[in-house]
């Protein structure tokens, strides 16, 4: 065998462990993403379930719980991102991903129903948007609504934001959207209880809230 | 279903190509006929019997700005003064260059021949006719030689079937960013020609001090005009003719780089073009071709396929930024600058983008990194590399895509441009 010959079949040897390396790292950092996802979620819905079981023994919602149920919407939303991002990655249709996607949804539903709870009982009048996105490509505008939404979010932190997946197979999701009245016009969002469909662009979205609900929320320097 | 597929898959089998390229030079570099050939002691100039007389070449049309350094340069290597002729070629130059050949001509070394202006290969062709040197060499007139540069040249002859030998090319003190990028490319030129020369597979012998045995260049006919390209015709010629073209790392040339882009994407296209018309035209049997080994097989249809390959990279990157910073200006549309220019989120290892593709193009780049270090150690060139390392691995991106399209349409227009 030729040198040539010879160092080519090395070299070959050498690109394909590489390339297999890479392909190991890859699938590595992405199970190690979906474990670290896992263990966030499991630690949110004990907080969830704490807080819950909190209402529950003190019958009623203590309004000294407000600032707890706030740093868990925080988690939640960091969770959110994440798992957005693990999506982008990994794919929408993953099966890991949709469980996740599942488990977060819930919790999202669950945080929302505490902190109903908590605005009755203590009085307080919390912002709040149920945003209807669909990753399938007959939304077209609703990467620009969750932009839109992250920035308002990130501007005026009090503003609690829920983004659900549309068509995802959750039952309690499902039925949140039957309680709701959403209809399939996505993006859709729900603001205090009200609904409005479709996104054209910032302003006419800041106009759906109640007037000086966004003023009266603390915005960020 | 192409349509729906990631324009990313695309890369991959380039990239997998490019992974495979640079660990055959690599495991090429560590090989036994490899090491040799860097551990070869230079010549032993002390023993005048033996040793081979030379016939340096420098054809020059117009060249009055470089002439004189490039023929001092030659005056001070060190080789015996009557084993080393030097033949300064007149191209029918319209500037100084004939009046200060005429004042280098005091030294004994140097001879003069004036002729009219008929390309770099008559000029070449002109000084192969007047000499009966045992080897000659090739200087263009704008670079210039370290002292122990022939004798670094020589040992490399030992083989009868060695026809030709190159050197170790970086750039004459690059002084902007573009020419501190050509160096980084040239310093990376040098480990890959080391590399490949060891396996035969060059197909190009630089006008930078390449040196031929005369009797071979006589056997094969002398320089042609070679599409603009005559070094490369020569070299694709001697490999047709079943010789080995050597490569002698330690024997250092400097030469000038094209201190602005226009000049650079001229130089380029030339050099492109003429590869694509030399090896698609009349060396088109040596693709594919088993009997020439590494140069058949594996250099020249990675070469075509790098020209493929950096104009589909290209296109593809110019598709995914334009399809990117579409989306990004339409999701950010409406959105205060203020929020939207800046980047959101958080430097965490959750977000670190480890795709296949981005980690498989960082382990080239690395591999690309130690290659350029490699050619710099071997060859022993000095100066600092941080800037062209950086400038070539950030610019030349962007900049080859300049040539490969203007000298791919040159070829299948048949459109022929001027040498300067």
């Amino acid at each position: 065998m030729s040198l040539a010959a010879r160092n080519a079949f090395i070299a070959l040897g050498i690109t394909i462990a590489l390339v297999a390396t890479v392909a190991y790292a890859v699938n590595y950092l992405n199970r190690a993403r979906i474990a670290e996802l896992s263990t966030i979620e499991d630690q949110l819905s004990i907080d969830t379930l704490s807080l819950d079981t909190q209402f529950t023994l003190l019958e009623g919602a203590p309004c000294d719980s407000v600032a707890s149920s706030t740093t868990l919407t925080d988690k939640l939303a960091d969770m959110g991102n994440r798992l957005s991002f693990a999506e982008s990655q990994l794919g929408s249709d993953t099966p890991q991903v949709i469980r996740l996607k599942q488990q977060y949804s819930l919790l999202e539903i669950r945080d929302y129903l505490i902190n109903k709870k908590v605005s009755v009982a203590c009085g307080t009048k919390p912002v709040t948007v149920l945003y209807f996105y669909s990753n399938a490509a007959e939304c077209d505008d609703c990467d620009k609504a969750g932009y839109a939404l992250s920035y308002l979010h990130d501007t005026y932190p009090a503003l609690r934001v829920y983004s659900f997946d549309y068509n995802l197979e959750l039952g309690a999701l499902q039925t949140l959207i039957a309680v709701e009245k959403v209809k399939n016009t996505l993006p859709a969002f729900v603001i205090n209880g009200k609904n409005y469909y479709g996104f054209t662009s910032l302003v006419d979205l800041e106009k759906q809230f109640p007037k000086g609900a966004l003023a009266t929320s603390t915005p960020t320097p | 279903m192409l349509y729906a597929m990631s324009p990313e898959l695309l890369a991959y089998p380039f990239l997998f190509i490019a992974t495979f390229f640079e660990s055959f030079i690599l495991v090429t570099l560590l090989s036994a006929p490899a090491r040799k050939a860097r551990e070869r002691p230079s010549v032993d100039t002390a023993d005048l019997a033996t040793l081979p007389s030379v016939a340096i070449i420098v054809p020059c049309w117009n060249e009055a700005a470089t002439v004189g350094a490039t023929c001092n340069s030659l005056l001070a290597l060190d080789y015996p003064k009557e084993k080393l002729e030097i033949i300064l070629i007149n191209d029918g130059s319209t500037d100084a260059t004939p009046k200060i050949m005429t004042h280098l001509a005091k030294h004994p070394q140097v001879r003069i021949i004036h002729k009219k202006n008929g390309g770099k290969h008559t000029a070449l062709n002109a000084g192969i006719a007047a000499t009966e040197a045992e080897f000659i060499g090739c200087l263009d007139a704008d670079s210039f030689v370290e002292p122990d540069a022939l004798k670094e040249i020589i040992p490399s002859f030992t083989d009868a079937r060695v026809a030709a030998v190159t050197a170790a090319m970086s750039v004459h003190r690059p002084a902007n960013i573009l020419q501190h990028m050509q160096n980084a490319e040239y310093i990376f030129g040098i480990t890959l020609r080391h590399s490949i020369a060891t396996v035969n597979g060059l197909y190009v012998t630089p006008g930078p001090f390449s040196f031929y045995r005369h009797t071979v260049v006589r056997e094969l006919g002398g320089f042609r005009y070679g599409n603009q390209t005559e070094d490369m015709e020569m070299a694709l010629r001697i490999q047709q003719a079943g010789y080995y073209i050597e490569n002698a790392p330690h024997a250092r040339v400097y030469t000038s780089a094209p201190s602005t882009l226009p000049r650079l994407v001229k130089q380029r296209t030339r050099w492109t073009s003429g590869f694509l018309r030399n090896v698609l035209g009349e060396y088109r049997g040596l693709i594919g071709n088993r009997r020439h080994g590494a140069l058949g097989i594996l250099m020249l249809p990675t070469a075509l396929l790098s020209i493929g390959s950096g104009l589909l990279l290209f296109f593809l990157m110019l598709y995914q930024f334009t399809d990117r910073a579409l989306e990004a200006l339409a999701v950010r549309a409406g959105i205060p600058l203020s929020y939207s220019l800046l980047p959101h989120g958080s430097f965490d290892w959750f977000y670190f983008p480890a795709s296949f593709y981005f980690l498989l193009g960082s382990a080239t780049l690395l591999a690309m990194f130690a290659l350029i270090a490699i050619g710099k150690r071997i060859s022993k060139t000095p100066g600092d590399l941080k800037t062209g390392v950086l400038a070539y691995t950030l610019l030349y991106i962007f900049i080859v895509p300049l040539w490969l399209l203007r000298s791919t349409t040159d070829v299948a227009f048949g459109i022929r441009r001027n040498w300067r």
